[in-house]
C-alpha cells in the first residue's frame, strides 16, 4: 500500500565513529536532539516513538528515550538486524499515515565496538557449529559464485569500494573521509580477508546514532513552509520465501531474490519504477553486494551490473548514483542506526542540501537494507 | 578415546573413524522435500510432520571462499586460515560448512564428501569434532567412479 500523507519533519545523526567514552543512550540523545531541533519541536510534540538497536540487551531503548524526556509517549523497540533503522522508520511513517500519530519518531543507536569487546561469545568465538563463519566469508561465497557465473573480477568489487570511499570524502558525516583519492589498486592491495574480498571492500565496525521525525504532510507544510517537503511513499518489508536449495544453518546472505521481490513490491506500491529514481542507497557491507543490487533493484538486467559500474553510472555525476554518502563502507555501519543514516542522506539530497555531493535536481530516492540474511526492506522517497 | 560432536543434532559421529559421517536432516511426510538441519514443519508445504533422515555424505560444491582469519578467533583451534563452502546435497539442501584444503584445491561444481575434524580434547578426554567437506579425491581420480 502506498504511504499517503506522511512527510519527514526532521533528521539528525551523530557521525559514525568509535566513541569509547560515550554511552549508546547519550549518542541516541544527541541524534534525537538534532532531529527535534531540525523539526523545530521538543519531545512534547512527539506522539509515538520507535527505538531500534541490535545490541543484545533488554529495554535499553526505553532507557535511551528517557534521556530526551519523560512525556508518557508510547515507545516500541525494533530489532531486525542490519535493517533495524529502516524498519523503525517504516513503523513511524505508518503510525503517521494511519492517522494514529500526528508526529512520530524513529531513532536508533548501537555500539559495535562494545559488542566486539564485551561479547567474545559472539561471531567467530562461539563454540557452535554455525559460528565458524565470518560475515566476510558468506559475502565472499556470493562474490565467488558471481565471478564463476559472470566473469566478474576483483577489480569490479574494488572499483565499487573505491567509489564509496571517495563519496565518503565529500560527506562531513562519513566515518571514513580519505584525504586522497582512493584507487582500485589501493583497495586490492589491502589485507585479503576472505577471497576475493579485501579489508577495504568491507564496512568498518563503529558506534553511532541517528533519528528521523515523521509528521503528517499537513503538519510539515504548516510548520516548515520554506522547506522542500520529502515524503516516504512506499516501504516494503519481506522475510525469506522458501525455495529448493535453501540454506538454513549458519550466517548466510539469504536468498538474493528477496531484494528483487521486495523492490518490486515497493515500486508497485508507489506506482514508480527504477527509472524514476535519482539516487539509491543500498546495503554495501561488502562491495560485491552493491554490484548484485544494481540488478536486483532493477537498475539493469542480470549480468549487466559490471557495465553499469564501468560506465560510471553509479558514481556521483552518473545516471543513478549509489551510496552518495559513502555507504556502509565509508559512512559506516553501527547496526541499528544505519537505516536512519540512509534516511538522513536521502532527505538531505531531496532537500537539495547535500553540498559537494549533491545529486542535481534529485526528486526521488531509494533506501535498501537486508538484515541477518533473513529480511529485506526497500523504501522510496519523493519530493515535489 | 571417544569422539563427540561440537554441537549435538547436526551430524553422526560413527564409532569407526574410517566411516563417513552423515548429516542429520528431515524429509517431509507429505511432499517429500528434504531439509538440513532437522525441522518439524515442512518449509515447502507447511505440513506438520517431517521424519528424521540421514543425508549425504557427498554433494557438489556450489561456491567457496578461503578465509585469512583464525578459526574460532584462535580460541580452541590452531587454524590460521580456512576454507568455507556451500555444498548442494543430492537430496536438495544446500549446506554451508568448513572445507578441507587450500585455496587452490577448490573448484565450483566438484564433488565433495563430508568428514570430521578434531578441534581439541575436552575435560573428559574426548575428541571434540566438527563436520567439514573435502574434495572427493576418489571421484576426482576416476570420473563416475565408486562412491561410499
Ligand atoms: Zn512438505
Amino acid at each position: 500500500m502506498r504511504i499517503e500523507g506522511a512527510a519527514v519533519a526532521g533528521i539528525g545523526m551523530v557521525r559514525f565513529d568509535r566513541y569509547p567514552d560515550r554511552s549508546g543512550a547519550h549518542l541516541a540523545r544527541d541524534a534525537g536532539l538534532l532531529a527535534l531541533r531540525d523539526a523545530g519541536i521538543t519531545l512534547a510534540e512527539v506522539d509515538e516513538a520507535f527505538v531500534g538497536y541490535i545490541q543484545p540487551a533488554a529495554m535499553i531503548g526505553i532507557k535511551a528515550m528517557k534521556e530526551l524526556g519523560l512525556t508518557g509517549l508510547p515507545v516500541t523497540h525494533i530489532e531486525n538486524a542490519s535493517a533495524t533503522g529502516l524498519v523503525a522508520f517504516r513503523e513511524a511513517a505508518w503510525a503517521v499515515a494511519s492517522g494514529r500519530a500526528e508526529v512520530a519518531m524513529a531513532i536508533a543507536f548501537d555500539k559495535m565496538t562494545d559488542m566486539a569487546r564485551n561479547a567474545p561469545s559472539r561471531g567467530t568465538g562461539r563454540d557452535q557449529l554455525d559460528s565458524t563463519i565470518l560475515p566476510a566469508a558468506y559475502f565472499a561465497l556470493w562474490a565467488q559464485r558471481r565471478m564463476h557465473d559472470h566473469g566478474t573480477r576483483p577489480e569490479h568489487f574494488a572499483a565499487i569500494a573505491a567509489k564509496n570511499w571517495n563519496h565518503g570524502a565529500l560527506n562531513p558525516l562519513s566515518h571514513r573521509r580519505p584525504d586522497h583519492t582512493v584507487t582500485v589498486e589501493e583497495v586490492l592491495a589491502s589485507q585479503l580477508v576472505a577471497e576475493p574480498l579485501t579489508a577495504m571492500m568491507a564496512c568498518p565496525a563503529d558506534d553511532g546514532a541517528a533519528c528521523a521525525i515523521v509528521a503528517s504532510t499537513d503538519w510539515v507544510r504548516r510548520h516548515q513552509p520554506d522547506r522542500r517537503v520529502v515524503r516516504p511513499v512506499a516501504s516494503a518489508l519481506q522475510s525469506e520465501a522458501y525455495s529448493p536449495g535453501h540454506t538454513f544453518l549458519g550466517p548466510v546472505v539469504g536468498p538474493a531474490t528477496m531484494t528483487r521481490t521486495t523492490a518490486l513490491q515497493a515500486y508497485e506500491e508507489a506506482g514508480l519504477g527504477p527509472d524514476d529514481m535519482d539516487l539509491a542507497l543500498c546495503h554495501d557491507a561488502f562491495a560485491n553486494e552493491e554490484l548484485e543490487y544494481y540488478e536486483l533493484l532493477g537498475f539493469c538486467g542480470e549480468g549487466e551490473g559490471e557495465r553499469l559500474l564501468d560506465a560510471g553510472d553509479t558514481a556521483l555525476g552518473g545516471r543513478i548514483p549509489f551510496n552518495t554518502d559513502g555507504g556502509l563502507i565509508a559512512r559506516g555501519h553501527p547496526g541499528g542506526p544505519t537505516g536512519l543514516a540512509m534516511v538522513h542522506e536521502v532527505v538531505t539530497q531531496l532537500r537539495g542540501e547535500a553540498g559537494d555531493r549533491q545529486v542535481h535536481g534529485a526528486r526521488r530516492g531509494l533506501a535498501h537494507l537486508v538484515g541477518g540474511g533473513s529480511v529485506c526492506t526497500v523504501n522510496l522517497f519523493e519530493t515535489d | 578415546m571417544a569422539r563427540v560432536a561440537i554441537e549435538e543434532g547436526y551430524f553422526t559421529v560413527p564409532d569407526d573413524p574410517a566411516e563417513a559421517p552423515r548429516l542429520l536432516g528431515s524429509r517431509c511426510g507429505a511432499c517429500g522435500e528434504h531439509f538440513f538441519p532437522r525441522r518439524q514443519v515442512c518449509a515447502r508445504c507447511l505440513h506438520d510432520g517431517c521424519d528424521d533422515v540421514e543425508l549425504g555424505p557427498t554433494g557438489r560444491l556450489w561456491t567457496w571462499t578461503y578465509v585469512h582469519v583464525p578459526l574460532f578467533a584462535k580460541k580452541n583451534a590452531k587454524v590460521s586460515a580456512y576454507g568455507v563452502g556451500q555444498v548442494d546435497l543430492p537430496e536438495g539442501p544446500r549446506v554451508q560448512a568448513l572445507l578441507v584444503g587450500g585455496p587452490d584445491d577448490f573448484e565450483i561444481g566438484m564433488e565433495m564428501v563430508l568428514d570430521l575434524e578434531t578441534l581439541r580434547t575436552d575435560d573428559d578426554g574426548n575428541d571434540v569434532v566438527i563436520m567439514r567437506f573435502s574434495p572427493h579425491r576418489a571421484a576426482g581420480a576416476h570420473e563416475g567412479g565408486e562412491r561410499p
